[in-house]
């Protein structure tokens, strides 16, 4: 699952037949874990109904596909959840062992430190 | 899933017997760059915002060059849209008309906006 916040929409009339009638948002990912990598955005079918600017919980691969209620559909990521709040140990970022990598300028709108 | 933007195609002198008249494009997958005011994706727009990195993926949906599309990736999907006797990863599942972004949504929280 990546927890990122939704930022736009894609629109497409020329699609695989399994893609229609969904709804297509761009979700750009707070953080990541691994691959170390920056992963820019990632296209996530919307189950939802989340609002732009919204952060959200996207579930990749075959289970993204069961969210979608379609496993024979292309679907590589869903919006599962809607997210309300987000928690974060201050002693897990500075610990240099924890495989976990948190932007400087892109952050959670909700986000909450705890020690 | 990605989205990207038709850079070109590929043909091979000998081509896989299962690839049939199916076409493979390079794409480039799109970047996003944070700023003010909305990103407005659309065929045919010039737009440099690009990533660095190149995809060859499959096209069965007739995509042309300068279009954006959007790429899905892995073996489950590959075998779900045109089967299992292809050796690709990368498909093109749709050809995107437009495509919205909110740069401003791409920086700042909205709590340190404020």
């Amino acid at each position: 699952m990546i927890l990122g916040r939704l930022i736009g929409t894609v629109w497409a009339t020329r699609k695989n037949p399994r893609l229609e009638n969904r709804k297509l948002a761009i979700v750009r990912p707070y953080f990541w874990y691994n691959p170390s990598h920056d992963i820019e955005h990632v296209v996530a079918v919307d189950q939802v109904g989340a609002e732009i600017g919204q952060d959200v919980l996207v579930c990749v691969g075959q289970p993204g596909r069961w969210v979608a209620g379609d496993y024979r559909s292309p679907i590589e990521a869903s919006i599962m959840a809607i997210v309300d709040r987000v928690e974060i140990a201050q002693r897990a970022c500075e610990d240099a062992t924890v495989p976990f990598v948190l932007r400087q300028d892109f952050r959670p709108a909700t986000l909450e430190w705890t020690p | 899933m990605r989205l990207g933007r038709v850079v070109g195609a590929v043909w091979g002198g000998k081509e896989a017997a299962s690839l049939g008249q199916r076409k493979l494009l390079q794409v480039q997958p799109v970047k996003l760059l944070p700023g003010t005011g909305a990103k407005v994706v659309e065929a045919g727009a010039e737009d440099q915002e690009l990533s660095g990195g190149l995809v060859v993926a499959l096209d069965m949906l007739g995509a042309g060059i300068g279009e954006y599309v959007l790429i899905a990736h892995g073996s489950r999907v590959r075998d779900l849209t045109i089967g299992p006797d292809l050796p690709t990863k990368d498909v093109v599942i749709a050809i995107v008309d437009s495509c919205h972004v909110d740069r401003e949504l791409l920086t700042v929280t909205p709590q340190e906006a404020a």
